[in-house]
């Protein structure tokens, strides 16, 4: 019976919501391979919110605890983790490709003397070897990689693996583990320096380009922003950093900055290649300005025609109202 | 300080992606290659520290094709001591093959530091450095964005989801550079012409297929084609009902 | 026949146009300012075709005497073959000089012309002509400039010279009137001028002898012949050409010329469209920039020029894969300069003028060139001087080459097409048949900032992304992603009115000039370096390293 094991995300004792994908995630290759899903979570305690994680699919939910855990340990995660997949004879161990995952995953791979498929937008089960595909070359190829050797170490890209409901007992298991103490000690975590949030961070992007006329029209995007909630960041075209409206900073696109969001507003923006290389990859791009052949139109999922400070504000009123 | 970076060449960011008609490469017709761009950040932090130390050496190790010497001597210019090939047509698909192989030319070097890129351009695959790491069993920081070294000890900080992680180390530590580590130095052109005398040795290696096998590289699935919802301010509802429903991002 | 929108004021560009900068561009050896300083023997600016040829014959030459000279040739690009752009149909004589040793298949050359052909084109329709004796192009070979370049590279570096890739000159560096060398742009400054984090000084770098080999409109060669007044029967006159490289669905078998359509009667030009390889081809239009029309734009025309049934047979359902523009050198033989040697100084290839228009030829004339001028310094080198009376001897021997006999031949043909497109071309058939002694005589011309230009309402133009393409769109497949808060590099005219910033618009093929309303906005780090700006407008100075295009195989 092949096992699966789906190492998850806490931080401050509390379950991180992409621990959810990676559940998912094992769901799907354990289904393919007739296995079993075991959620893992390193923590200090018992953390908040893991029994949710039966309900994307764990059989198990482990929760392993270490004094020396209240913190990612690399050195302490790496032992525990190595050691578990020994003794458990796991098939698959899958990974968040957060911060702190592609950090663990390539030591636990090194560790074990397996192959890691890291940053993987798609997995499956094809003829009994697990099939990854990663996008590679900035994501203008995707590669097909098998994992020959067992186990087979794979993380997933955040944000791909939607979470997907398939209730499983997700029989919970505690137990302490010792390690022994890491000369890499991870000291704090420092929040995001304070204000407004980063164009190549932020989950929702609205962008404006020269048909905001002026400068001072920026602020019906920051609006709209706002009224996303703290989600939202404003960035805008080269035309318009170019002529002082914005700082470079927030420029999309080849010479600034490639982002991806999930939600991408190009505002008053014609959609120039080199804007489109900057954001083409966003998950959803919502286009609007008055001209119907602008080139954006052919880039964007959804799009409307007509005047950005009509449109704009009206996008503001009903987003508020969705809110609250 | 004695500080070995380890850098790889790879097409340069703007290459214009086309399949080779194996279906597993880059046709390279046309490409220009460059230093890794991330790598470029670990090179000027090695040439940093050795320049705040007063004395020591940088010494760069590649693994590659024969044309990778072009780009070891790109960081010779820029002012490493030396650099080392391990010279290989077939790079594989798993990158433990290639630690592998990079931990066994480094084994013994006595490294105050050994650094690396978070991960090439070209891959993605962001697992080098620390497998290099735990094979030489030695303290290891990925994605670096600022480093402070005081005697022995030294503090990172990392980007994470939401924040900074500040993270505390011994010397010798592996370090994997991040963008905003420092500023990239241009080649002096004293440099570059002292680089042509600087010793490069060249290793001629062979690397296990590994557990990872490429199958095929494929051109990511066009956009679906879009639609015009509608006309001024009057399409906002029926937009924000496809965001939500269709496209679910609401 | 036509006229402007009221006979009076006509648009003279050369009104709104500055002088050359001369106070930054020759400043006096051990001027303070430069960071690092190098001394060489030789130094050649540009690592174009004729600069990499004279730094192998130079080098070849020493070693050949069992001496070692330290060459040193600067390029602005970031890597070899960034900034060289061709169409091109190469004569393989002067490579096979300079490599006696190597066969035609050794050289970086495409594949040799096996089928060619002349059309005249209408709106719709074109006509085959007869090839034009000096259009025949079997026996020579379609390149790539940039192919050639980076080849040229690897032959200089295996001898040891030392190529310089992403170090502009900006000034020379002057001792009364010898060039001593050059003084590099600085790097990392910000919009205002200020440095960054990222800032290097400008560098000093002298030399016996220093070889001008930038190309077409070299700055610091028109400082150098401006200063030292040296005279040419006429000034030279420029054509710009815009060029792309398309991926074909259908192959393309044979190298074509066209002429007429899109140009108007009364301008100057043609197309061409060369097989790299049979789905791999190169076209471009090329067109003289004393062209009549205030709003005529080469790279629209270019646009247009595709959607005509011979082009768009081979473009339909292909991709663009590089676009780029440069100018080219058209004055000929009378375009000269008197002397292209001084004190310390030698000037070659482009930059000197040896281009053959009527053949579009002028890589095998700048590999030449390259060579002579090496044979030159090295005897005045070993005679212990850099003086022009010795580096003289390079003039000597192009004046007895095929270099100024066969720009000889074909001295008046370009200028004959000032008359316009059918008298010019009846002239130019004439001059054909009578080896150039028929219309004789030189032809004058004036600069083509002189040239008045009539007000003509522009066509708007609406680009479809798949076989047109918007200026913007064009410049990022230049591979440009030049910094943006670079400091602007060109000199602009003071108060610069509403027409001169609709002239430059169009005469711009990277969009760096916009008319906003009253205004001329400017988009400087759009420029890929063509120096149709220099010739008709604001003045071109270099930008830091690797700024402006990236070619691969243009």
């Amino acid at each position: 019976m092949s096992v699966v094991l789906a190492v998850c995300e806490q931080r401050d004792g509390v379950l991180r919501k992409v621990s959810r994908e990676v559940v998912t995630g094992a769901r799907r290759v354990a289904d393919g391979l007739t296995g079993t899903v075991e959620a893992l979570v390193l923590a200090a305690a018992p953390v908040k919110g893991t029994e949710e994680l039966a309900r994307f699919g764990a059989d198990k939910i482990v929760t392993l605890t270490s004094a020396a855990f209240s913190r990612y340990a690399p050195e302490g995660f790496v032992q525990a983790i190595a050691a578990r997949v020994k003794s458990g004879g796991y098939r698959v161990v899958l990974f968040a490709a957060s911060a702190t995952g592609k950090d663990l995953a390539p030591r636990v791979a090194a560790r074990l003397g397996a192959g890691l498929a890291q940053d993987v937008t798609d997995l499956g089960v094809e003829g009994g070897a697990l099939v990854a595909t990663r996008p590679v070359y900035a994501g203008k190829a995707l590669a097909k990689v098998k994992l020959t050797a067992q186990p087979g170490l794979v993380s997933l890209r955040p944000n791909v693996f939607t979470p997907v409901e398939r209730p499983h007992p997700g029989t919970p298991e505690t137990a302490s583990v010792a390690v022994t103490a890491g000369r890499v000690v991870v000291k704090e975590i420092k929040p995001a320096p304070a204000g407004a949030l980063d164009v190549a961070e932020a989950t929702i992007v609205i962008s404006g380009g020269r048909g905001l006329r002026e400068p001072a029209n920026f602020k019906l995007l920051e609006d709209l922003a706002a009224a996303f909630g703290g989600k939202a960041a404003v960035g805008a075209s080269r035309a318009v950093v170019d002529a002082g409206w914005r700082a470079h900073a927030d420029q999309v696109g080849q010479t600034g900055k490639t982002i991806s969001p999930s939600l991408y507003f190009a505002v008053g923006i014609s959609g120039a290649i080199q804007h489109l290389a900057g954001m083409r990859t966003s998950k959803v791009i919502v286009a609007i300005n008055k001209d119907k052949d602008a080139p954006i139109f052919k880039v964007a999922d959804y799009g409307i025609v007509g005047d950005l400070f009509e449109i704009v504000p009206k996008l503001t009123d009903e987003i508020k109202k969705l809110h609250g | 300080m004695k500080i070995a970076v380890c850098i790889k060449r790879v097409p340069d960011s703007e290459t214009r992606v086309k399949i080779a008609s194996d279906g597993k490469s880059l046709d390279e017709a046309g490409v220009k290659f460059v230093l890794n761009p991330y790598d470029e950040f670990a090179v000027e932090e090695a040439l940093q520290r050795k320049e705040k130390a007063g004395t020591g050496e940088v010494a760069i190790y590649c693994l590659g094709s024969a044309a990778s010497q072009e780009t070891i001597r790109t960081a010779l210019a820029m002012g490493a001591d030396r650099g080392v090939l391990l010279q290989t047509d077939r790079v594989p698909a798993d990158g433990f093959e290639v630690a592998k192989a990079l931990a066994a030319e480094l084994k013994g070097g006595a490294w105050d530091l050994i650094l690396f890129g978070k991960m090439a351009i070209d891959d993605y695959n962001h697992q080098v450095g620390p497998m290099v790491a735990e094979l030489l069993d030695l303290p290891c920081v990925t994605a670096v964005a600022h480093l402070a070294l005081e005697g022995r000890t030294g503090v990172a900080e990392r980007e994470i989801e939401g924040g900074v992680e500040v993270v505390e180390f011994p010397l010798p530590a592996v370090i994997t550079a991040d963008k905003g580590l420092n500023e990239p130095r241009y080649p002096a052109l004293k440099g570059i012409m002292a680089a042509k005398k600087k010793p490069l040795d060249v290793k001629l290696v062979s690397l296990g297929a590994g557990g990872l096998e490429l199958l095929g590289m494929a051109p990511p699935a066009e956009r679906k084609e879009g639609k015009i919802v509608g006309e001024g301010a009057a399409a906002v509802p029926a937009l924000l009902t496809l965001l939500r429903e269709e496209a679910k991002v609401l | 026949m036509d006229k402007g929108a009221g006979s009076g004021e006509r648009f003279v560009p050369a009104r709104y146009q500055p002088p050359l900068p001369r106070d930054q561009l020759l400043i006096p050896l051990g001027t303070e300012g430069a960071g690092d300083r190098m001394e060489l023997d030789v130094l050649i600016v540009g690592a174009g075709p004729a600069g990499l040829a004279a730094a192998i014959e130079l080098a070849k030459l020493a070693k050949a005497d069992g001496q070692e000279l330290s060459i040193g040739v600067l390029e602005k690009a970031e890597a070899l073959g960034e900034h060289s752009l061709s169409g091109a149909v190469v004569n393989p004589r002067a490579f096979r000089e300079l490599f006696p040793d190597l066969k035609d298949s050794d050289f970086p050359f495409r594949g040799p012309v096996n089928r060619e052909a002349v059309y005249l084109l209408t709106a719709n329709r074109h006509w085959h002509l007869p090839t034009p004796p000096t259009m025949h192009n079997t026996s020579y070979y379609v390149a790539s400039i940039c192919e050639i370049v980076r080849w040229l590279g690897k032959k200089a570096e295996e001898l040891g010279v030392n190529v310089f890739t992403g170090f502009p000159a900006a000034s020379l560096l002057v001792e009364g009137a010898d060039v001593r060398g050059v003084r590099t742009t600085a790097t990392g400054l910000g919009r205002d001028g200020s440095p960054g984090p990222g800032y290097a000084a400008p560098n000093d770098l002298t030399a016996k002898v220093t070889a001008l080999a930038e190309g077409t409109r070299g700055l610091l060669t028109q400082a150098y012949l401006e200063w030292q007044e040296v005279p040419s029967e006429n000034p030279q006159i420029f054509a710009l050409g815009v060029k792309e490289i398309w991926e074909t669905k259908r192959p393309l078998d044979r190298v074509i010329h066209t002429l007429g359509w899109p140009l108007p009667n009364d301008t100057f030009g043609g197309s061409f469209l060369y097989p790299l390889e049979p789905n791999l081809v190169a076209l471009g239009l090329v067109v003289g920039l004393d062209y009549r029309p205030l709003t005529l734009d080469v790279h629209e025309l270019l646009q247009r020029m595709k959607g005509h049934q011979l082009f768009r047979r081979y473009l339909e359902g292909g991709e663009l894969v590089e676009w780029g523009a440069k100018t080219i050198p058209e004055g000929g033989y009378y375009s000269l300069p008197a002397r292209r040697s001084g004190d310390g100084v030698v000037i070659l290839g482009d930059a000197a003028g040896f281009v053959d228009v009527p053949s579009l030829k002028g890589i095998h004339y700048a590999v030449q060139s390259g060579m002579y001028a090496a044979r030159a310094i090295y005897a005045a080198l070993k005679a212990g001087t850099q003086s022009g009376a010795l580096l003289a001897e390079y003039d000597r021997l192009v004046n007895h080459s095929y270099i100024v006999s066969d720009l000889y031949k074909t001295r008046n043909m370009r200028l004959a097409f000032k008359d316009g497109f059918w008298l010019g071309g009846i002239k130019a058939a004439l001059m054909t048949l009578t080896g150039g002694r028929f219309p004789g005589g030189p032809v004058s011309v004036e600069r083509d900032a002189d040239v008045p230009r009539r007000a003509v309402p522009a066509e708007r133009f609406v680009p479809d992304g798949l076989l047109t393409f918007s200026k913007v769109d064009a410049v990022f497949k230049s591979g440009n992603a030049t910094r943006d808060t670079i400091p602007p590099h060109l000199i602009v005219g003071k108060n610069v009115p509403r027409e001169a910033a609709e002239f430059y618009a169009h005469m711009c093929p990277a969009a760096v000039y916009e008319r906003a309303g009253e205004d001329l906005r400017i988009n400087a780090p759009n420029c890929v370096d063509c120096k149709a700006t220099d010739v008709l407008g604001p003045r071109w100075t270099p930008r830091e390293g690797g700024s402006g295009p990236k070619y691969k195989r243009m």
